[in-house]
This record gives structure tokens, C-alpha cells and sequence, in this order.
């Protein structure tokens, strides 16, 4: 019992990161439906920043966090304007935007060993490494502050998203960018401000990640598995995106201990196939009927 | 017809495909190209040597420190003299510590017709490097690739061609399992290690082994996928077994980060690696709880036989080599120098066929005897080290076999 426990917070520890990072895929689906294989490019540049912060300005913990999620938003909504909005103006299909984000993805990563190098490089100690204990289960005050923290951050844009005039416009761009640039919806601006969003949460990913782990070249992989948390959740969905993330952290932290660390990956993709199978556009899709 | 808006398309999508061809072209030389054809009669032609080392990626700490010993040995010789006159020539190409590269790495140095290869540091690079050079006639010296298989093929023949600097597996696993055993006086041990890897398997393999065999029970034995950076999951599992210790054969980066986890867990063991973790980023990455745990090494730093080399390494690069692996490549260079000195040839077969049978062969980290049947170094001695206030410290020395 005790270990079930432990299993679950542990999961759910993991699973909060992905779903912060599939948040940020997940917007941007939404509003250009495809996958912007880059994010994981930014979330790590957003991790060096956050290093950097920490180590060479020596600025506190606050500050580096926002010093990486204002840095990560200006990366991607570069990364829009250089990378998808002539691609977006000639109406390309999608297929071009993932192999440009592919690219963008790639140049980040090997720009990052030529000029950086390939170290891995460890955040100082923000808090003294110490644990809580829930229900008799323990987890690091460090995962339990990230967990929190990722969940407030995701409340505050899904309520930004849902109640403000902004808001509304992203939603409105989302569901028929033709419509409502009729509407007089400056498209332009509102897939910008999507990136300068998702870009934020990048800085917070990258920062916490950095934390948990550490800041190297290639840690944007793991935004595969926020991607796949995504995809379960129905890509476009933010509400999706973050249970899809917390599903997946219990559900590779269950097949782990009971049944092989080894079959993890397995036993993540095969649920994947199989709820894909059965509910195509993920559990909280939307989008299907309309890419038909 | 293509129309205006085709043609940008295509455009657009081969600029991708540059963009990731470029980025797949990334392979560094860092010699400059030499006239192919080395003719023994040209005596001033330079000898060539060749060096797989992992310059980008997760083992470039090792690899950049690797070829720095070797160009700064390298440039002494031929200060002196040369071999039999001749200068030697460097050509390293960096493998990025993958098997894919290593192969090309290999199929590349080849073709530079290089006399000897140095390195690959990996085993599971090695084997597959050592596939091409076998072929091809070409000596390869892995550095601190501990894999038996490096050396021998399956059916226990010994490659001709392929040799090694440094101990094998069998022997890094058995010093941990007795020393955790004898010294530490453990019993219950878990074992976390990277499937991925030819080293961690070959490490665990026979640390249980021994350990099982020297009375001690494997309370655990949990894995994980190369590149994964979470084991709460397996380090849970491993507590809830109740070990005493934790044998974690895996590179510093995962057994960093398992370390820390481990404690955020409360896992309250002793943990125990092999030479793999030797690098200042266990300490940065695992932070305070690395305090207290052991691995066994190739070398120390600390090694009065090297001592002199060390410093002369610190005054021209202004760094501590990363141990072990720059020793290693010098014992190597040293190696086919002293090939190419006695043989008076510079013929891969003559030059194998002396090394096979090297006996007492001064090497920097002292004299170097082969086995004929394994072209593995004999009586090459272990360290185990420490962590001592966040410092790697010398604890105790294993004497060789």
C-alpha cells in the first residue's frame, strides 16, 4: 500500500512537468495545428538561461525564473516570425511547418554544442535538499514546489485564455482563423502572442527541469513525452494537455515498479495506440471532424 | 507546369533538408588534410595517428582532455626527434561517443591510412569500430573501453588487431563487489544500471556475480533506457528491498542524478560505481549526496607514478586532466611508439604481432605487459576513491590480479 503511494506521488511529480510542457505544445496546435517540434528547442535554451541567471548574475531564484520565461518568450515568438509566418502567409500545408520546426529544432540543439558546449551543467542548490512526507510516502520539497507552482502557472493562462477579450480572440482564431480575421481579429498578432504564451511556459519548464535534473544540449527530448501527453490529452486542449501529462507520469511510474522498468516506454506507447484507436482525438479533442 | 507557388514549396522543404543534412554533416576534423599515399621510402612523410574520440556530446569532457594529452605528447616527441625520424600526425575525428559514428569514425581513419588507431573510449563503440579495423588490417587501441568483448571475438579467439590500454569489466566488477564485501561489509547490495550501455551491463553482470558468490544477496536489480533522467520509480522499489548498498555501474550524469533522487526518496544507503563516474559533474550534478560514496577507478590523479605528468599537463592547459582517460591514450601512444621504434616498420601486421607479446613496457602509468591470448594489459592496478567534501579523494588501492 504504502509503496502504491509512494508510486503515485512519484508519478504525479513527473507527470506535472510533462504536462507544463504540453501546455505549450498544445497551445500552439490550437492555433496553427501542428506540432511545433522547436518547443523542446526553446524549453532548453530556457534552462540555460535560467543557469546562467543563477550562476554568472548570481540574481536570486525569482528573478532567474523570470529572467528565462521573459528570454523564452522573445525565443519563440522569434522562432514564429523567422521560422512559420512566411510559411504561414503563403498558406503552406502543415507538413512544412514541422519540417521547418524540425530544422529550427536541430540548429538550436548543435548552435547550443558549438557555442555553449556539451556539459552538463547542474543548478545550484535553491533549496537545501530536503523532503516532505505525504501519507506516509516522501517526495522532494523541490518536485512538490514544481508540481504546485506548474499548476498554478497552467490555471492562470487557461483562465487568461477563457475569460479575457484576448483571450477570447486566441479561442476565436483557433476555431476559424478565416472568421475571425473577418471579425477583425489581428491574426497576426494573436499567433504571436500564442508563441510569447507558450514561450513563458517554456521558461518555466526549463527552469524546473534544470532544477530537477540539469541544463544539457539534448534535454529537449523530453518534450517527447510531453508531446505524447498532449496527444492523449487531444492536442489543442489545454485541460487535455495537463491530464494527459499527469496520466502519463502515474502510468510510467506504475509499469516501472510492477511491471519492468524496461517495458516503461512500451506500455506508455501501446496505451497511446490503443486510446487512439478507440478515441482518435485524444480525451479532450475537439479538432477532429473539422481537419477531415 | 510547376507553378510559382510549387516552386516555393519545394524551396522551402530544401532548405529543411539542407538545415538537417548540415546538422548530420557535423563530424569534426580537427587535422589538417595530409597527401593520401604515405610511402615508407619518403622518410620525412609524417606517421600518422589515428584518434577516435568523442569530442561533442555527453563524453566530450573526457574526449577534448583525451586529445589535448595526446597533442601535448605528440608535440614532445617530434620536438625530439620524431619516430625513426619521422614526425607523428594526429588525426582525430570525433565519434560523438555513438556506434554509428564510431563506424564511420573508423571507415574514415582508415582511408586516412592511418598506422595505429587510439581510442574509441567506449566499449560498445569500440566493438563496433573494432568491426571495420579488424577487417581492414588497422591496429586499434581502445583506452578505457573495459569490455572483455572489445578485445576477443564471441567464440573467445583474440582479434589480432584490437587491443587495450586499461582492465576489463570482470575485474572493475569484482574489485567493487569485494570491496563492498570486505570493506564496507555489506551483504544486502541493489544494482540500478543502464541497459543501454555494453558498460553498465558488463559491469552489473559481474559485480553479482561475485557478490553473490562471496556470500552477499542481490536484494534488487533495476534498469533503465539510456537517456532517461527520473528513477524514483526503480530507487523506490530498491528502498522498499531494503539494500544496504546501491552498485549504480552507469556514467556520472544518471548516477548523479540517481544519487540525489535517492535521498530525496530517504533512500538511506551507501553507493558504489565504477570508473565511469570520475568526473567533476558527479559532485555538481548529485550535489550533497554523493558525500560518502565509492567507485573504483583506472587511475587517480592522486598516483604518485603519474604525478609528474599531471602537473606538466596543468601548466600548458591550465586544468587537471579528466582522469582516467588521458593516461590511457598517452600508455597507447606510448605503446605503438615503442612498436614502431622496435619493429623499425610501420606495418599494421608486424606492428600487432609485437604488440601481442609487449613485455614490460614503459607506459606512463608504469610498464605494460600483454596477454597474447586476450590483448588485454596484465596486473594493471584499481583505485577505489571517495567523495570528501564534495572533493573525489584516494581510499584505498587495489593491487592487480
Amino acid at each position: 500500500m504504502q509503496m502504491l503511494m509512494q508510486t503515485l506521488v512519484t508519478g504525479l511529480a513527473v507527470g506535472g512537468i510533462y504536462a507544463l510542457m504540453a501546455v505549450g505544445y498544445s497551445l500552439i496546435f490550437s492555433i496553427l495545428n501542428f506540432s511545433n517540434f522547436a518547443y523542446g528547442g526553446i524549453i532548453m535554451l530556457g534552462s540555460y538561461m535560467g543557469f546562467y541567471s543563477l550562476t554568472l548574475l548570481k540574481v536570486p531564484f525569482a528573478a532567474a525564473l523570470i529572467i528565462s520565461m521573459l528570454g523564452a518568450a522573445l525565443l519563440s515568438f522569434l522562432n514564429e516570425r523567422i521560422a512559420y509566418s512566411s510559411l504561414r502567409k503563403r498558406h503552406a500545408p502543415s507538413l512544412y511547418f514541422m519540417i521547418s520546426a524540425m530544422g529550427t529544432s536541430i540548429f538550436l540543439e548543435n548552435m547550443v554544442y558549438a557555442t555553449i558546449g556539451s556539459d552538463y551543467n547542474a543548478y545550484p542548490a535553491i533549496f537545501k535538499q530536503s523532503s516532505v512526507s505525504i501519507f506516509g510516502s516522501t517526495i522532494g520539497k523541490l518536485d512538490l514546489f514544481a508540481i504546485i507552482f506548474s499548476l498554478i502557472a497552467i490555471y492562470i493562462m487557461n483562465y487568461f485564455i477563457q475569460h479575457t477579450r484576448t483571450g477570447i480572440a486566441i479561442r476565436a482564431a483557433s476555431y476559424d482563423s478565416e472568421v475571425s480575421q473577418i471579425n477583425g481579429v489581428n491574426l497576426s498578432a494573436v499567433i504571436g502572442l500564442v508563441f510569447v504564451l507558450a514561450g513563458l511556459l517554456a521558461g518555466v519548464s526549463g527552469v524546473f527541469l534544470g532544477m530537477k535534473y540539469m541544463a544539457y544540449p539534448t534535454m529537449g527530448w523530453i518534450t517527447n513525452k510531453a508531446y505524447i501527453s498532449a496527444v492523449i490529452g487531444g492536442l489543442g486542449s489545454l485541460p487535455g494537455a495537463v491530464t494527459g501529462g499527469l496520466i502519463l507520469g502515474v502510468l510510467e511510474s506504475l509499469v516501472s515498479v510492477y511491471v519492468s522498468s524496461l517495458l516503461r516506454d512500451v506500455f506508455s506507447f501501446t496505451f497511446l495506440i490503443v486510446l487512439l484507436l478507440v478515441m482518435p482525438s485524444g480525451l479532450f479533442g475537439k479538432y477532429l471532424e473539422e481537419k477531415v | 507546369m510547376m507553378t510559382k507557388k510549387t516552386k516555393k514549396a519545394l524551396a522551402t522543404l530544401l532548405i529543411g533538408l539542407l538545415a538537417l543534412s548540415l546538422a548530420a554533416c557535423g563530424t569534426s576534423s580537427s587535422s589538417t588534410t595530409a597527401p593520401a599515399g604515405t610511402t615508407a621510402a619518403e622518410n620525412k612523410e609524417p606517421i600518422k595517428i589515428g584518434h577516435e574520440v568523442a569530442l561533442t556530446g555527453g563524453s566530450s569532457l573526457w574526449g577534448q582532455s583525451e586529445k589535448q594529452a595526446l597533442e601535448m605528447e605528440i608535440e614532445k616527441i617530434n620536438a625530439a626527434g620524431g619516430v625513426l625520424g619521422r614526425p607523428l600526425e594526429l588525426v582525430a575525428y570525433d565519434n560523438k561517443a555513438d556506434q554509428t559514428e564510431g563506424v564511420n569514425v573508423a571507415k574514415r581513419l582508415v582511408g586516412d591510412k592511418v598506422v595505429a588507431i587510439i581510442g574509441p573510449a567506449q566499449s560498445g563503440v569500440g566493438i563496433a569500430a573494432s568491426s571495420v579495423t579488424e577487417g581492414a588490417k588497422t591496429i586499434l587501441i581502445g583506452t578505457t573501453a573495459t569490455n572483455p568483448k572489445l578485445t576477443v571475438n564471441e567464440d573467445g579467439s583474440v582479434k589480432p588487431y584490437t587491443f587495450r590500454t586499461c582492465f576489463i569489466d570482470p575485474y572493475q566488477g569484482k574489485v567493487a563487489a569485494t570491496f563492498a564485501l570486505n570493506s564496507l561489509k555489506v551483504t544486502k547490495a541493489a544494482v540500478l544500471m543502464d541497459v543501454g550501455s555494453d558498460y553498465s551491463q558488463g559491469l552489473s553482470q559481474y559485480f553479482k556475480e561475485t557478490f553473490t558468490a562471496g556470500g552477499g544477496t542481490i536484494v534488487a536489480d533495476e534498469a533503465f533506457r539510456s537517456e532517461e533522467l527520473d528513477y524514483r520509480a526503480q530507487l523506490g522499489k530498491i528502498k522498499d528491498a531494503g539494500a544496504e548498498l546501491l552498485f549504480i555501474p552507469t556514467m556520472q550524469k544518471e548516477a548523479g542524478l540517481a544519487m540525489k533522487q535517492a535521498k530525496d526518496l530517504g533512500l538511506d544507503v551507501k553507493f558504489l560505481g565504477g570508473d565511469g563516474w570520475a568526473s567533476k559533474e558527479l559532485v555538481e550534478l548529485g550535489g550533497e549526496a554523493t558525500e560518502g560514496s565509492f567507485y573504483v577507478n583506472i587511475a587517480s590523479l592522486e598516483d604518485p607514478t603519474i604525478a609528474d605528468w599531471v602537473k606538466e599537463y596543468k601548466a600548458k592547459y591550465n586544468a587537471n586532466p579528466v582522469m582516467p582517460n588521458p593516461v590511457l591514450a598517452v600508455d597507447a601512444l606510448r605503446m605503438v611508439v615503442n612498436a614502431i621504434e622496435s619493429t623499425k616498420s610501420t606495418d599494421s601486421t608486424t606492428l600487432a604481432n609485437y604488440m601481442s607479446t609487449m613485455k614490460d613496457v614503459p607506459v606512463l602509468t608504469g610498464k605494460l605487459t600483454m596477454d597474447p591470448k586476450t590483448h588485454n594489459p596484465v596486473n594493471k592496478p584499481a583505485v577505489i576513491e571517495t567523495v570528501k567534501n564534495g572533493e573525489f579523494t584516494f581510499f584505498e588501492a587495489f593491487a592487480g590480479q
